[in-house]
């Protein structure tokens, strides 16, 4: 810790240095300028990236068309049911279908493993259903274009590539030691290094960002989440990307000054990138997958059935319903069912519902919770091998986490027990008993509305996500020291 | 000396040399570990995929004897016949469309360890009713979806990802190294051929890596017990693309250390283009296919079978309108007849509906996988995908099989129940003992090598073209570099 203190204090106080640092920053950029292997692969990478944007946007504007039709005919069909029964609409349901943000284009998440529509029908929550993924090929699940993945694995290779010489490089031509002669702080050295490498990356990624925030802010309905809010999300994504990167070009320094010779430094350095990109994110996976099994879907629409099974549902010879029936009766003051005001199927279905609501927040969330146990123990080694916690971050930033995704599918739950209420308060008010033909208005129809969807704020993220941003600020912080205490122990030759 | 002799002591010089060289022995300790690994994790995933089905499998049956035992209660005259129709174990229109469905499960081929490919996206078992093909054919297992976007270590990983990575670390160097050791000037001022000297040395360091590489492979099966028997074409299929990939990755570097530069320069080339052909074409590829024939939405799908029983709903109940109009008197509405013939035209119409969308879907998904698939020659680690998971039984061609299967049976299982229905025959005992059942017929066994003959000469034809390269390098390789 000192030597950070001390990096800082020098370039606090030591005014003297800056000169220094700055002269050296200057000589890397004109060696990397005239360079015409870097010119081309800056522009390559710039090229990809751009890739990456179009394809990203394009692929957000078509859903959202997609959606926009899609919303408009099941509104179509819901409002053009015709005289019915209530309940048979209830039955018939509406479709909620999952809105896209914004930010998707840089990252599109887990959106493609995910379904995107969830039929609202009576007595059953169902789980949204499309993943898009089941209609790809097998190529796609080797690598998906994205912004993100440029930026998760491509990105940290240049600055491996742009670092692993600095020091090694030096040593082998001599230079360092001649540096060094003249007085220049190691610290300084690395500064200015450090300067020269961070100064490549954002002439790099500047142009991104500034094309990432114009489509962000062109994509964004103001219908479904606030422009402030995706600003401070695309925000967070800058910064949980240059903790990333920056400290990948840390380490790239900090295992250059370390190593004997350059060619030991890119040898270890892809070591490290191959393991943190490919190796551990599969190894941790399979590992919670192991430690932390989940339920088959077997399994958990059995469990719901037995807990369904303990309420009467449409079984009026159930003991519950009768429990229920008396209560009703007495609550009333009437004998016999007939004698009540109101419609007792109604009631009864109601009831049942709001019996499955309980049930249904349960299971559901008790799911969604060992989910989220597995994807937090994945993220624990996110100091060492950033990719684990710079993922996560970046979906949930982007908003296509299964987070996210939970919260998608909990809104259109609440929006299928506004229909169900609408229905049977319906049917509670204007059925007679034990009347099957009556029908509802057409006009009840219109009244029950649509799905609509607001992205949850980043306020209901951050808490979340606090772990994964603190590991890459970790990761950033010990690459550092790694450097710092590399370059003061570095031999010039 | 002849071009044997010469031949062969330039694999005895070179055996020495690389047994005594510790980066051999750690590049076989992680070929072992990491094949062994992914073996075990491979067999464990199966597992829980066959436990997934035999547990379905066992949901039916009991499902089937409680409502034989109903139906016999309710024949008997033990109990009253349920006052809901859905739940009578005797209406085939409500058996067949969801209290009597039945599963139908792909069995894990026995190579199937060796690669994930589609089996995580697909239920262990899918659930056929009576009703259209939408309504069971989207089913989903319940997966933690950052896992499926992470993707599983399996063996496909690693031959894949990781092999072409050992076999640069031992050949990126094979003749700068003697270029920097000053040794390739004197071999050079030798009567020998270069060529017959480095095919020498390429024979002992590719060789031993491919040959470890398939060895711990077939060792780890048999230790793992995927079944041998009846699969031998799979084995030696799965033998071969590992040999003719790793002949794809020696080429190449062999060619690129014929450009005449030093180790570093070969070692940085070779890992860019492991990532180009890795990670960057196949984006690019998919991106590509994706904006050029897009996947259709299936919103689109969901709607229109909606509005097919909505409308198929409303002409029934404009019908009925006309009836009771012409014949003066109200049709009792909500027989168990009239409920039922509604039942089975609007599912009808809706199925008939569905079906014709998920044909123009299925025809606009082949367009976009036909067009990965051409560009798919442009990267050998495609293509060993591909293969990898075709070998295993979880790629597109048993995939395909199962589905065509599945609809096959659907129109079986429709038939019996809706037959039965129409002529409102009541189920008895014999029906249920005479319901269809799903067995998975494995109609590709033995086709191995032509469901992969392609993927494998795209990439023998793209390790013949670097192995001409390196050929005609080494030819003209200039014994003291281009610096």
């Amino acid at each position: 810790m000192s030597a950070v203190l001390e990096v800082a204090v020098s370039t606090v106080h030591g005014r003297r240095r800056w000169p220094i640092t700055l002269a050296i920053a200057a000589k890397e950029w004109l060696d990397l300028y005239r360079d015409a292997r870097w010119r081309w692969l800056g522009a390559l990478m710039l090229l990809l990236m751009i890739c990456a944007l179009t394809f990203g946007a394009e692929q957000v504007q078509r859903y959202d068309r997609d959606r926009t039709a899609a919303t408009e005919s099941d509104r179509k069909i819901w409002t053009s049911q015709g005289a019915k029964d209530p309940h048979a609409a209830a039955h018939f349901g509406q479709y909620a279908f999952k809105p896209q943000t914004p930010l998707a284009l840089a990252d599109p998440g887990v959106d493609a493993y995910v379904g995107s529509a969830v039929w609202l029908e009576a007595h059953k929550q169902n789980e949204a259903q499309f993943r898009p993924a089941r209609d790809t090929t097998l190529v796609a699940r080797l690598g998906n274009l994205s912004l993100a993945f440029v930026l998760q694995t491509v990105i940290p290779l240049v600055a491996i590539l742009l670092g692993y010489a600095a020091f090694a490089g030096e040593r082998e031509q001599g230079t360092l030691r001649q540096l060094l002669s003249l007085g220049v702080h190691p610290t300084d050295l690395l500064l200015g290094k450090g300067l020269a490498l961070a100064g490549a990356i954002a002439v790099l990624l500047t142009p991104v960002l500034i094309a990432t925030l114009i489509a962000c802010i062109m994509l964004t309905d103001t219908a479904e989440s606030t422009l402030s809010d995706q600003l401070i999300r695309l925000f967070g994504l800058a910064a949980g990307y240059t903790a990333y990167i920056a400290g990948f070009a840390m380490l790239a320094l900090a295992v250059s000054a370390f190593s004997r010779n350059s060619r030991a430094a890119l040898v270890g350095l892809l070591a490290f990138w191959l393991a943190n990109c490919f190796l551990v994110p599969r190894l941790m996976t399979d590992a919670v997958r192991t430690a932390l099994p989940l339920p088959t879907a077997l399994e958990f629409r059995q469990t719901i059935a037995e807990e369904k099974k303990k309420t009467f549902g449409h079984d009026e010879t159930h003991p519950a319903f009768v429990v229920f029936r008396d209560d009703v009766l007495r609550q009333y003051g009437v004998e016999r069912i007939e004698d009540l005001p109101v419609n007792f199927r109604g009631l009864a279905l109601r009831k049942d519902d709001e019996n499955g609501y309980r049930i249904f927040d349960q299971q559901y969330g008790a799911l969604q919770e060992a989910y989220e146990r597995q994807n937090r123990w994945r993220a624990m080694p996110g100091p060492v091998f950033p990719l684990l916690a710079i993922q996560p971050w970046s979906m949930g930033m982007a908003g296509t986490d299964g987070r996210a995704q939970y919260s998608f599918t909990t809104a259109a739950e609440q929006h299928r027990r506004v229909i169900q209420t609408f229905a049977s308060d319906d049917l509670i008010r204007n059925g007679r008993y034990r009347d099957p033909t009556y029908v509802a208005d057409p006009a009840l129809w219109q009244h029950i509305p649509s799905f609509a969807y607001r992205e949850p704020p980043v306020s209901w993220v951050l808490p979340v996500q606090m772990g994964n941003l603190l590991a890459l600020a970790g990761w950033l912080a010990i690459t550092t020291l790694l450097a710092v205490y590399a370059v003061r122990r570095m031999r010039p030759i | 000396m002849t071009r044997y002799t010469i031949f062969s002591a330039a694999v005895r010089c070179e055996w020495r040399n690389l047994r005594r060289d510790p980066a051999l022995w750690l590049v076989l300790a992680i070929i072992l570990s990491t094949v062994g690994y992914a073996l075990h994790n491979g067999r464990s995933v199966v597992q829980h995929q066959n436990a997934a089905i035999a547990a379905t499998k066992a949901e039916e049956q009991e499902r089937l004897a409680n409502l034989r035992l109903n139906l016999a209660d309710i024949d008997a005259g033990r109990i009253a016949p349920p006052e809901r129709p859905f739940r009578d174990p005797r209406l085939p229109i409500f058996v067949g469309g969801g209290s009597g469905a039945t599963g139908a499960s792909l069995p894990p081929h026995p190579l199937a360890l060796i690669a994930t490919g589609q089996s995580d996206l697909y239920p262990a078992s899918i659930k056929i009713t009576s009703g259209g093909k939408d309504s069971f054919l989207f089913s989903d297992e319940i997966a933690n979806p950052t896992q499926l976007l992470t993707g599983s270590f399996d063996l496909a990983f690693v031959l894949v990802f990781i092999y072409p990575l050992w076999m640069l670390a031992l050949i990126y160097n094979l003749i700068s190294a003697e270029r920097e050791q000053g040794t390739l000037a004197l071999t050079g001022s030798c009567p020998v051929s270069l060529r017959t000297v480095f095919a020498g040395k390429l024979l002992v360091r590719a060789g031993v890596l491919i040959l470890v590489t398939v060895v711990a492979v077939y060792a780890g099966l048999a230790m793992t017990g995927a079944g041998f028997a009846g699969n031998g074409n799979a084995y030696a299929a799965l033998g071969l693309v590992i040999i003719v990939y790793g002949f794809f990755w020696v080429a190449l570097a062999t060619a690129v250390n014929t450009l005449g530069r030093d180790s570093a320069y070969n070692a940085m080339t070779l890992v860019i283009v492991w990532i180009m052909l890795l990670l960057i074409l196949p984006a690019l590829i998919n991106a590509w296919s994706q904006s050029r024939y897009p996947s259709p939405s299936r919103a689109e799908m969901v709607l229109s079978v909606r509005a097919a029983s909505n409308d198929a709903n409303l002409e029934q109940d404009a019908a009925l309108a006309l009836y009771e109009q012409e014949h003066g008197h109200s049709h009792e509405r909500g027989s168990l007849r009239e409920r039922t013939l509604r039942r089975i035209s609007v599912t009808q119409a809706a199925a008939a509906r569905a079906d014709s969308i998920l044909a123009a879907h299925d025809a606009q998904i082949a367009k976009q996988h036909d067009f990965a698939r051409r560009f798919a020659y442009a990267s050998p680690a495609l293509l060993m995908y591909d293969a990898m998971a075709e070998i295993a039984g979880t790629g597109r061609s048993r995939y395909a099989e199962f589905f065509s299967q599945i609809d096959q049976f659907h129109q079986e299982w429709r038939e019996f129940f809706v037959s039965r229905a129409k002529t409102e025959r009541m189920l008895t005992d014999e029906d249920y003992r005479q319901f269809p059942h799903f067995q998975f017929e494995e109609r590709l066994n033995g086709q191995t090598f032509s469901l992969i003959g392609p993927t494998l000469t795209g990439i023998a034809v793209l390790f013949l073209l670097f192995a001409g390269i390196a050929s005609r390098g080494l030819r003209r390789c200039s014994v003291v570099g281009r610096g």
